[in-house]
Formats: structure tokens, sequence, C-alpha cells
């Protein structure tokens, strides 16, 4: 059976503080969708998954799972489960008692939850940990045994606030392959609260941005990142490219020539938004022979991240960000011929300049 | 359920490398060193003397028959103050002070618990005027309170045993709200909202997480709140109107008389051995709530 969950309006205000936390959002999550609530501190993307689980009361709006309004029903009947970015392992009780507190909540015997509990442990592949004070476990061990007594309480949504923000690099990665090999066990909805678009990429297939109190854009992992709706949601997704010009017959005018966009960009002033991993360079012979449109810049700085490196292209007014290739040359003051990747270039409104969350 | 994960290493504790690097000490941090351990260890001793030192008299005295200026130890050794403080009422009094000690234990370690965590999560009014009203107790003298509240309690006909439990539980909530308070500044609500997501009700996630998790500091609280009623006197006299005769009032008695040195002696040890006792239990007890508060 999957889920789907519904804010209408929802709103949400603290006391003492001045600005609302949430205003008025809708958000239709769709059954079966992994969906990632992204957004930077302090965005509101946390009060929507404390709200969804029933741990906030909302200040206006509704909330509906699978159509049912929950809105003032107790998190305890609503059958959301929810993983923190602190394990949150009950210190005063061993691995297993933890993974079976969920099921002794639901009213089963010491032994019959201590026996339910221990395929879920063998599902995070800590079978030999049940007997451990969770002191002593580490924090990637402590997040597998949370996520194992989430489990247990068999939740029809999760929800997953930071999970592995606590964690270093690769722990965060073999976090995500669990989460992953455990598809068939977890429940079909799953909503992510996340800072980091790789982790939103890697674990949901859709994406809510959030900036303000407002979702900016809810859409596919693709689209989001393809088809921003605005610039606040290219800024968010890593995008650095905008080119203020004008749209005309599905082509956008700039200082940087005439650029194809969908049919879909509305005629008049706009921003071109284009991914720095969709800018080409091309090598002399390479843009003599390019089918499509080329452009030329002059090459304004050149950063090196890591192994990677990136360019600033500069003409006129205008400035475009490209990755560089391994191999190429590139050098400061030199120009070089560019082309974007068919179909990567779009359009925003110029509005979206305005302060987040306007939209 | 049958997924295969890739392998996590087994529990076994690793072993330690043979290679030792440039600033590594060869053992764990927490080891002490011969010089250390030997100091702490002194220290300790000179503790136990400083503390056990005055008991020294009381013992003695507590077994002694017949001791006589200027002998160093009795003179005639015996039973004598024992069954002397038992004849004067001392372990009914044990078991009245025993008892007022528990109940003022029992009611303000709640109480405290409550005004703590209202302190704390703001849900409180006026939190500034609240505090002030908590800690007054503290700032009046025991015997200006006593009598203040004796004539209170008088003119509503509340009856001693109960006014007496009352102003004790007043005395003792300041204590109590003072170490809940400093626990629940430090405790995770995160437990608890953890706990409802997982389908535990309020009453199972007081039972079950907050009690365990602030286990420590509620024992530490009722210690206290139990030190107030067991060892109070001018209240006792004053609220108690001489219907609660506690150790307290018998051995203040029997020292107002002559010649009794040892029933006093005997009455004062078995006034030090509940909280010895309580402070033993709690030195020892191991919670395992590290990092919940």
């Amino acid at each position: 059976m999957t889920t789907a969950i519904t804010l209408q309006a929802v709103s949400k205000e603290f006391k003492r503080h001045p600005v609302p936390a949430l205003r008025g959002i809708d958000l239709d999550i769709l059954p079966g969708t992994r969906t990632a609530l992204l957004g930077p501190s302090g965005s509101g993307k946390s009060t929507i998954l404390r709200i969804i689980a029933g741990l906030e009361d909302p200040s206006g709006g509704q909330v509906l799972i699978d159509g049912r309004d929950v809105t003032g029903v107790l998190p305890e009947r609503r059958g959301v489960g929810m993983v923190f970015q602190r394990s949150l392992l009950f210190p005063h009780l061993s691995v297993l008692d933890n993974v079976a507190f969920p099921l002794r909540a639901a009213g089963a015997s010491r032994r019959a939850a201590r026996a339910a509990a221990v395929p879920y442990l063998d599902l995070v592949q800590l079978p030999d940990y049940a007997d451990r004070n969770v002191a002593s476990l580490s924090g990637g061990q402590q997040q597998r045994v949370a996520i194992a007594r989430t489990l247990a309480a068999r939740p029809t949504v999760l929800l997953l606030d930071e999970p592995f923000s606590a964690l270093d690099p690769d722990l965060r990665a073999d976090m995500h392959g669990l989460l992953a090999e455990l598809r068939t066990e977890l429940p079909p909805t799953i909503v992510m609260v996340t800072h980091d678009r790789d982790e939103a990429a890697a674990v949901a297939d859709r994406i809510a941005v959030v900036e303000s109190g407002v979702v900016l854009q809810h859409d596919t992992v693709e689209r989001i990142y393809s088809r921003p709706s605005c610039q606040a949601v290219a800024r968010l997704m890593g995008g650095r490219n905008a080119v203020l010009g004008v749209v005309s017959g599905a082509v956008h005018s700039s200082d940087l020539g005439q650029v194809a966009v969908p049919e879909s960009a509305p005629e008049g002033p706009g921003v071109l938004v284009v991914r720095h991993e969709s800018v080409q360079l091309l090598g002399r012979g390479a843009a003599a022979a390019h089918p499509g449109e080329v452009y030329t810049g002059t090459v304004a700085q050149v950063t090196r991240n890591g192994a990677r490196r990136s360019v600033t292209l500069s003409r006129g007014n205008a400035a475009i960000e490209a990755d560089v290739p391994p191999g190429v040359d590139v050098s400061e003051g030199s120009t070089v011929v560019f082309s974007f990747v068919d179909g990567a270039p779009s359009v925003v409104p110029i509005e979206a300049h305005a302060a987040p969350g306007q939209s | 359920m049958s997924v295969s994960l890739r392998s996590v290493p087994p529990p076994a504790s690793a072993p330690r490398s043979p290679v030792r690097l440039q600033g590594d000490p060869g053992r764990p941090l927490t080891t002490s060193r011969g010089m250390s351990r030997m100091a702490r260890q002194g220290l300790a001793l000179l503790l136990i003397v400083w503390f056990a030192l005055p008991l020294v008299p009381l013992v003695l005295w507590g077994l002694a028959e017949q001791w006589s200026f200027p002998a160093r130890l009795p003179t005639e050794w015996g039973l004598g103050g024992v069954s002397s403080a038992l004849a004067a009422g001392g372990a009914e009094a044990f078991a009245r002070s025993l008892t007022l000690g528990l109940t003022v234990a029992t009611i303000a370690t709640p109480l405290g618990a409550v005004a703590a965590r209202g302190l704390v999560n703001g849900w409180a009014p006026m939190p500034r005027t609240l505090t002030a009203l908590l800690f007054s107790p503290l700032l009046i003298p025991a015997f200006v309170a006593a009598l203040g509240t004796n004539i209170l309690l008088l003119r509503a006909h509340v009856p001693p045993v109960m006014g007496l439990v009352l102003v004790l539980v007043a005395m003792a909530v300041p204590y109590t709200a003072f170490v809940l308070r400093t626990a629940y500044a430090a405790h995770d609500v995160g437990y608890e909202e953890e706990a409802r997501t997982l389908g535990a009700s309020r009453r199972r996630v007081l039972w079950q997480v907050h009690i365990p998790l602030l286990t420590p500091a509620l024992a530490r609280a009722a210690f206290l709140a139990f030190l107030v009623g067991w060892s109070d006197y001018i209240v006792t006299v004053f609220v108690g109107g001489g219907q609660v005769v506690t150790l307290p009032l018998v051995t203040a008695s029997a020292a107002s008389g002559v010649g009794n040195d040892a029933v006093v002696a005997v009455l004062s040890l078995a006034a030090i051995l509940p909280p010895v006792v309580l402070l033993a239990v709690l030195a020892n007890s191991r919670w395992r709530t590290e990092g919940a508060v």
C-alpha cells in the first residue's frame, strides 16, 4: 500500500519569532515517491517534516495522509516513522530493546517484542550487536539501529530529518547504499530533509526546494536541475550561470549571443540559466565541425577545485561558467569557443532576482 | 526479509598495534600513572579520615557504659546506650523520621520536576517571579518561616501532620527544582519526540523514556528532599505541635539532659545511617543515560 501526503495552505508561526517559518505551503507528495525537501538552514524544511509527523501543530492549513485530515492527530496515531539527525537511541536500553521499543509500544510482550526485533537488526547487518550498550556503537552503527527501530514500527510514511548529515562522507555513502538496498523493506513513501543537493539526488526521485518558508519548486530530480522555476532554485541546485536578456520566438538574446530556449519560455525579458556541466568548451577544429550554435568568450578566470577546474568566460556584460574537461588547456585572457548541450538552456523570470520566498 | 548487504566489521575489539607512533603514550589516556594514582588514593584517604574522625567519639560513646575524664577510652564497655535509646522511643522516632523524609521526597521531587520543566521550557508564566517565589524558602530563616506558617495553618485548621508535610515540602522544592532545572536544561526532548513517532503514548513516554533518562537527577533531587524531611527540627517542633516525634526531636531532648551521652551518641549515629546508605547507593549506581541528560 502506498501513502500520499498533502499539505494544504500550511503555515507556521513560532512565538517570539517575527518571521513566519512557513507561509501557506501547498505540497502534494505522491504515493510511493521518495521526496527530498531541499533548502538552506532555517528555510522551514524541518518544520514541514515535524508538522507531517505531528510534532508541531500548524498555525493554519491542513495535513492529509491518504486523504485523511490528520491535523491535530497525535504523532503516535499517524503511522509516520521519523529518523532524526541524531540517532536518539535510548541510552537506558540495549540495542535490541531499542529496536523492540515500537513493538512494546504496540502492546507486544517483552519476549515477543525482542523476538520480532531481531530480523530488523539483521536487516541493517548488526545481528551481533543485540546486547550491546548503545553508547558503545559508532555513529554509523547508531544510525543503522535508528533505522531498524523506525522500520520495526512498520510506518506507512518514513520521514528522514537530515539523518546522515553528522556522518563523514564515506559513512554517508554507505547509508545511502543501505537505504537503496533496503528499498523493498522501507515504506514506499519517504520524505527526506537535506541541505545537500547531492544527497537529495542520491536518495530521492523528487525534490521540493524550500526557501524562506515557501516551496519554490517541486519536481523530479532531473527537471529541478535542468528546468528550475526561478533563479533561486537554480542557485540552490548549484547553478552558477544566469544571463539577463530578452526572449523572442524561443530565442534568448543577450551579450552572449542568441541561444535557443524551450518554446514554453515566455516572451520578453528573462534570465537565461544553464548548468556549468552543460557548457562544452570546443577546440578550434571541433568548433568548425560542431553542428549547433557556437559562441566565443574570453577566459576571465580559471578556478581549481580539487582535481577539477572551472573557467569563467565573459563576453560583453555576460559571463558564463564552465567545467574544463581534463586535457584541455585554458589560460586567462585567451579566447575560447563553446556551445551548450542541446536543450540545456532555459529561461526563468527576472522577478526571480527579487528576495527569495516571493514566488 | 532476505536482504544481502555489505558486511560490517564484527564487534570484537580491535587489537592494539604493536607499533607506537610519536606521542602515543602506549596506554589509554584514562589509565592513571603511578604518582597520580598514589596522590589520588592519598587524598581519598585524607577525606575519609576528615569525615570519619568526628564519628569516632560517637561510636565510642555509643559502646560506653562508663567513660570518665581523663580516660582516653571508655572505662566500661556495653550496649546500655542502645537499650536506653530504644527505651526513649528511638526506634519509633526513627521510623517516623524515615516516613517523613520519604513522604517529603515523594511529593517534592515531582513538584520540583514540574516546576523545573516549566521554567526550562518556558511554559511557566512570569518565570523570574516564579523562580524568586520558588527559592524564597531558602532566603527566609527556618525559624521565621515555621512561626509564620504555623499561625496560618492553625487559622486554616490544617491538621498538624499535614501542615508539617506541607511546610517541609515547600522547603524541599527549591532544592529539587534547582537540581532538576539543571538536568532539564541538558535534557533532549528529541528522545520523547522519537518515542512518540515510534507509537508510544504520552504515558508510556513518561514511564519508559522520560523518567529513565532523568533517573540520576531525580535520585539526586529525591535525596536532597529526603534530607530536608529527615533532619528537620524547627518546623517539626512548631508546626508538628508535638504530635510528630521524630529522631531529631528525641535526640535533642536527650541531649538537653545530663548524663545521656551514650543515648545521644546512639541516636546521632542512627540519624547518620539512612543518608549514608542512600549516598552509597547513589554513588554506586551505574546509570545508562550518559549523553541523554
